[in-house]
């Protein structure tokens, strides 16, 4: 049997701006296995962004459990979730997030920074990503010279260099143009063929074609596959 | 884990950096009042140290010890009697082991004339060890010696500044009168520091028999300065000869002493005492202005955390903890805080020099001013980066998605 990587029980989620509350998320339930590659679709204002961050350990969930890679992690308090996001999950933007100072390379080595052992090796393995993600040449490159395809390529090293278990996406696409958005998705269907499993949010159809599932969230509920 | 600090460091360089006039502003309300602080500060200190090099060239820097006869306050009017200090009171001071040398005077003011010169001026009688006393010598001419005192000759040795205000070049064997008897001038004495109101400068000396006799018919001293043995315990040289003078002057009980002993340390008091008033007055200012600075600090730095809110939220997505975010910003607040240190310093420096240009002050220099300059800067910035710090260590990282 395939283990499960994520397993979300009965996920509610309710934003309050004043007195006026909005329950973004309904009580959802899902469950990610090992080397799945799964989209969630839906509208915006659909509650699929909450959902990421609370997939991704951005924030909590007001009621419902969450097991991540076979731990409750609903419960845990902040410096746990750092630690958790830093080891286990790799993060990639609609809008790329590099620090704008730093070079290609620095973005990527970033996450292991806030490790405190960055060593001689984790450089050359970094170096690797950028190489195998096409981008040997802009490895001292700073973010505003790079284009949007770059840009994402480096975010997408910069996700993978913890190695991590799972791999959350979040309108991967939305700033790049057809061509790098091509690109991009080659890349996680590569990632995920070699054990990745990976979650992605999404508006666009042809982009959520690239999955193996899709699920579709409306109004802060999964409504059909 | 080195390469990751060198790395941490170079990141929050690089931010501190992206937006320089942020960091300029930082820097420069920090540095202005740091200026301030290390400027006055060592004013203080170059003040101090005036009083201090010129007593000592008046051979009072140490073991040294001025006895004036009448009682009171240091700085003021005598209480008492001023007539009872003697020589023979100082025949047995000198019998101390440790009191190396006596040498009394008798002073008064008094009218000195000179041709069309005519001005009422410290009048001196003093012994020829006078010299040794205060560290006094004449630069030109001789001084007052034992034959002088024997025949009670009416010679005199004049302050430097006297010869300019008579209006005479060659003043040497030139007739001055005091108190309308007539002087041979004999010397002239180096320049030496005033204090207070008294310009020693302007002093005219005699010997001390012609002047006990001839000008101020009077059987008593009026003061005696004594120079102790190297390493003398001043309070119980004190004590000792408080309680000779007093055992000779009949003084017993609650009886108040009819003389005065100030002491090296005594003198720098007083001479520091106004001086220490406006110092304190004006640091508490310069302080003032560090709070002032801190704030603008504080302000600035609140500004650049709104502004790297998105960064921040990044940071602490990809696993940095509220205390590495905190960190962050407090080693920022530090490299702010060492470049506005070393900046106020070396500016400080210069500013001393300027002024030295206007005022008698010399600048200083002073490693301990340096190490003043790096606490105070590093305090003030660290203490007032520390609220923004939190607050950007509070960021919520599911920002990142909600700008969807």
């Amino acid at each position: 049997m395939v283990k499960k990587l994520v397993i979300l029980k009965g996920i509610t989620k309710t934003y309050y701006t004043g007195r006026i509350a909005y329950q973004v998320l309904r009580g959802i339930d899902l469950e990610v296995e090992e080397g799945e590659f799964l989209a969630i679709m839906g509208v915006s204002g659909s509650g699929k962004s909450t959902l990421l961050n609370i997939i991704g350990l951005l924030d909590k969930p007001d009621y419902g459990t969450y097991i991540l890679d076979g731990q409750e992690v609903s419960k845990l308090s902040k410096k746990e979730l750092a630690y958790i996001r830093n080891r286990k999950i790799g993060f990639v933007f609609q809008a790329f997030h590099l620090v704008p100072w730093a070079t290609a390379l620095e973005n990527v080595l970033m996450p292991l920074l806030y490790r405190g052992n960055l060593k001689k090796e984790d450089e050359e393995r970094a170096l690797q990503f950028l190489t195998r993600l096409g981008l040997e040449k802009r490895i001292n490159a700073k973010p505003s010279e790079l284009s949007g395809g770059e840009q994402q390529r480096v975010a997408i090293a910069r996700a993978l260099i913890t190695k991590p278990k799972l791999l959350l996406a979040d309108e991967p696409t939305g700033n790049l143009d057809s061509k790098s958005s091509q690109e991009v998705m080659k890349i996680f269907k590569e990632l995920n063929k070699n054990g990745l499993t990976i979650i992605m949010v999404t508006h666009d159809p042809e982009i959520a074609k690239f999955a193996q599932r899709i699920k579709i969230i409306k109004d802060g509920i999964f409504v059909e596959e | 884990m080195k390469i990751s600090f060198f790395q941490f460091l170079k990141d929050i360089f690089k931010e501190l950096l992206s937006n320089k006039i942020n960091f300029l502003f930082m820097c420069l309300a920090l540095t202005i009042s740091l200026i301030a602080l290390n400027t006055i500060y060592s004013l203080g200190l170059s003040a101090k140290k005036q009083v201090l090099d010129a007593l000592a060239s008046v051979q009072f820097g140490k073991d040294a010890m001025l006895i004036i006869a009448g009682g009171g306050r240091i700085i003021g009017l005598t209480t008492t009697r001023t007539d009872t200090l003697k020589l023979e009171d100082v025949e047995e001071i000198k019998k101390l082991d440790f009191v190396t040398l006596a040498s009394p005077m008798s002073r008064g003011t008094l009218e000195v004339s000179y041709k069309d010169f005519a001005e009422k001026l410290r009048v001196e009688g003093v012994f020829p060890n006078y010299t040794i006393a205060n560290n006094w010598y004449p630069k030109i001419g001789r001084f007052i010696n034992e034959n002088d005192l024997k025949s009670m000759t009416k010679v005199c040795v004049l302050g430097a500044d006297i010869p300019e205000r008579l209006n005479t070049k060659n003043i040497i064997g030139e007739k001055i009168k005091i108190a309308g008897e007539t002087f041979e001038v004999i010397g002239v004495l180096e320049s030496k520091p005033s204090f207070g109101h008294f310009r020693r400068d302007e002093s005219v000396i005699i010997p001390f028999t012609t002047a006990q006799r001839r000008v101020f018919n009077k059987d008593y001293i009026d003061a005696v300065k004594l120079l102790f043995r190297e390493g003398t315990d001043m309070k119980m040289a004190e004590n000792k000869i408080r309680e000779i003078l007093r055992k000779r002057h009949n003084l017993f009980g609650i009886a108040p002493d009819d003389f005065r002993i100030i002491t090296p340390d005594l003198a720098i008091s007083v001479f520091t005492k106004t001086m220490r008033t406006i110092n304190v007055f004006l640091l508490a200012i310069a302080l003032i202005s560090l709070i002032i600075s801190g704030v603008i600090i504080m302000n600035l730095m609140y500004a650049n955390i709104e502004e790297k809110a998105p960064i921040i939220a990044l940071r602490i997505a990809l696993g940095a903890s509220s205390k590495k975010i905190i960190e962050h910003y407090l080693i920022m607040s530090l490299f702010i805080a060492i470049i506005s240190g070393i900046a106020g310093w070396i500016l400080s420096l210069f500013l001393m020099e300027i002024i030295s240009f206007f005022t008698p002050l010399k600048p200083i220099f002073s490693w301990w001013i340096f190490l003043l300059s790096f606490l105070f800067a590093s305090f003030t910035g660290i203490s007032f980066t520390l609220i923004p710090a939190i607050r950007a260590s509070q960021i919520d990282p599911a920002i990142l998605l909600k700008s969807l």
